[in-house]
């Protein structure tokens, strides 16, 4: 290891460093604003690292790749970190005494996402991997005196170890056919060739069930709905986000270097996954009665939007991809923080009858919430049409005529969704109906967190120009991995 | 055939044998399993004796911490006989790393001391101070 590569590791070395000292200072002086000021503190001093990192040394072989693609996506797993952080700091000191660990525990998933973001061979896969979930087994059923979580909890933990399974036996057999964990070794073998053998196909698949299951797609959905309203709605704002997130790079980076597009076998298998993710994830929100059930069902669908620009390929998707997971990130982390704010002690405001009216008592809260679920609807002047506009653009580029009609289909489908949830938050309070909502409970950090999240939506979807300009700038497609 | 498509062909016929072979033992246990419906076909059999209570005991976590402390300190044994192994050929980089690891454990252990997590037996000064809470002195 020399010292560029150390100066490269900068961003991961302040996550991974920061939390010893953290949990040193949580064992003797208990403070929870004491914590979540360093906990931010150093969300922020990582991001700052990533403006500083080296040119990178394109070494093959190496285990990490912090080039441009992983700069870029690592920062956006700080900021949407950062946003989660603040807004569970009123959520979870409601619930539980001496909740530190939890931001503990919130850096560590972070590192892990990290770690896959740059991820350039099997092992800072696995490691990677198993840090974010390790974390998250945590955080789901952090507040163990509700049941439910507890019950999330355990669902998410034996899935998971599952899906790790799936995903070991595929990392076995690529290393018994190719003798080798690195991902730029594996392609070159693949290209000397020609055509996958058997194992090597049996090794894709076992791969991308491991894949399925942390993004969450068809048929590997199961566990979605009854997970996300489990867990506390930040830690379902994170699972949503920096979890599938941190996924789908990898997934990217993988295929992208393996060159896998070649291989029309796979490219078949992922169009059906995208399709039957599409309509399932729309049809079973149709009848949703919980607001937290309706976000995971669509939560599906976007992930089966999301693989329309990964099916495409090409420096277009890349671009596509990036600007589609920024605004999904924007747009869930309001959602749900709008979620987070208005529950109370008892229990998540998840019941779609709990936002009855809303908009004549908190009006700002239901503002938000329609913006983000107008966006994620994918209706203009918010960040979810243009990051729609951006897939359909990748899939008419790569001529995948058929995808892109069943794309256009299920946004329409799933308006009746959002705009029920919607047209509930106008209508007229019953009188008394709303005696047993809870105070708001939230702080004014998630009050901030929230406003900014809500502005950002509307103004990449006003003006998408600068976050355009951001990604071609951090993004380099001559080498883009 | 080539040689690739008799590879598959043979995966095939595994595959086949796997599925058939295991709805075949569902199957049949199906429909020669003996089925009755009696007062006592649900009860735990106890050699006779009827039995008091459920089976869902709840156990003291305590067995589970120390369980997880066994194997944390048990794996740094396992690094640092790794490390000792190889201590000329790793050199000062295999020191500092080692120390890094060392440093992160006695992180780890001196949280769960200051936690109570070695706190086998309960206190008698929490159990003065729930007393306490629950009669609101």
């Amino acid at each position: 290891m020399t010292l560029v590569e150390l100066h490269e590791m900068i961003p991961l070395l302040i996550l991974g460093g920061a939390v010893v000292p953290l949990l040193l200072t949580v064992s003797f002086y208990r403070n929870l604003k004491l914590t979540v000021a360093l906990t931010v503190l150093i969300f922020i001093a990582a991001f700052t690292s990533l403006f500083f990192a080296p040119k990178p040394v394109r070494t093959d072989g190496s285990l990490l790749s912090m080039d441009g693609y992983a700069l870029f996506y690592i920062g956006l797993f700080l900021a949407a970190s950062l946003v989660v952080a603040l807004l569970s700091y009123g959520y979870v000191r409601e619930r539980k005494d001496d909740c530190q660990e939890f931001y503990i525990l919130l850096i560590l998933a972070t590192l892990g996402a990290s770690v896959l973001a740059a991820a350039n061979s099997f092992i800072p896969l696995f490691l990677g991997l198993e840090i974010l979930s390790v974390s998250l087994y945590v955080l789901i059923s952090y507040l163990r005196g509700f049941t439910r979580c507890i019950e999330a909890g355990v669902k998410y933990l034996i899935l998971a170890a599952a899906s790790s399974a799936f995903l070991l036996f595929g990392i076995a057999l690529f290393y018994a056919e190719c003798g080798t964990m690195d991902f730029k070794g594996i392609s070159e073998i693949l290209q000397i060739q020609g055509m996958p053998t058997p194992l090597l196909y049996a090794a894709f698949g076992l791969l991308f069930v491991g894949f399925g299951f942390k993004l969450a797609i068809v048929p590997f959905h199961m566990w979605t709905p009854d997970v996300y309203e489990g867990a506390p709605s930040p830690v379902t704002a994170y699972i949503a986000t920096v979890s599938k997130g941190a996924v789908f790079s990898l997934l990217v980076r993988f295929f992208f270097i393996m060159g896998a597009h070649q291989y029309k076998k796979l490219l078949f298998l992922f169009s059906a996954i995208a399709v039957a993710s599409m309509f399932t994830g729309n049809l079973l929100a149709l009848r949703q009665e919980n607001v937290k059930r309706v976000l995971a069902y669509s939560s599906i669908a976007h992930l089966g939007y999301l693989l329309v620009a990964f099916i495409a390929g090409g420096d277009l998707a890349v671009e596509a991809a990036a600007f589609y997971l920024v605004s999904y990130f924007i747009t869930t982390l309001a959602a749900f923080g709008v979620v987070a704010a208005l529950s109370g002690g008892e229990r998540d405001a998840d019941s779609i009858e709990d936002y009855r009216g809303l908009f004549w008592q908190r009006p700002w809260l239901a503002a938000a919430l329609t913006a983000a679920l107008l966006s994620l609807a994918g209706i203009p002047l918010t960040a979810g049409f243009l990051a729609k506009y951006y897939l359909v653009a990748a899939g008419m580029k790569a001529r995948l005529w058929a995808l892109v009609i069943i794309l256009i289909i299920n946004s329409a489908i799933s308006i009746y969704y959002y705009l029920r949830i919607v047209a509930v938050m106008y209508a007229e309070p019953d009188a008394g109906q709303n005696a047993g909502r809870t105070a708001f409970s939230s702080s004014p950090a998630a009050g901030v967190a929230l406003c900014v999240m809500t502005l950002l939506l509307v103004w990449i979807g006003v003006y998408p120009q600068t976050l355009i300009t951001i990604i071609n700038a951090v993004i380099n497609y001559a080498y883009p991995f | 055939m080539s040689d690739y498509n008799l590879s598959l062909f043979y995966l095939l016929i595994y595959s086949t044998t796997v599925v058939i072979l295991v709805a075949g033992m569902i199957i049949l246990s199906y429909l020669l399993g003996g089925r009755h419906r009696e007062p006592a076909t649900g009860e735990p059999y106890e050699s006779g004796i009827l039995s008091t209570g459920s089976a869902r005991l709840r156990f003291s976590a305590q067995f589970y911490v120390i369980a997880m402390f066994f194997v944390i300190f048990d794996l740094e044994t396992v690094f640092l006989v790794s490390w000792a192994i190889s201590v000329r050929e790793t050199g000062w980089g295999g020191f500092a790393v080692i120390l890094v690891f060392l440093a992160f454990l006695l992180s780890v252990l001196v949280y769960e001391w200051r936690i109570g997590a070695f706190d086998y037996a309960v206190s008698g000064r929490e159990i003065l101070k729930s007393i306490r809470k629950a009669k609101g002195i």
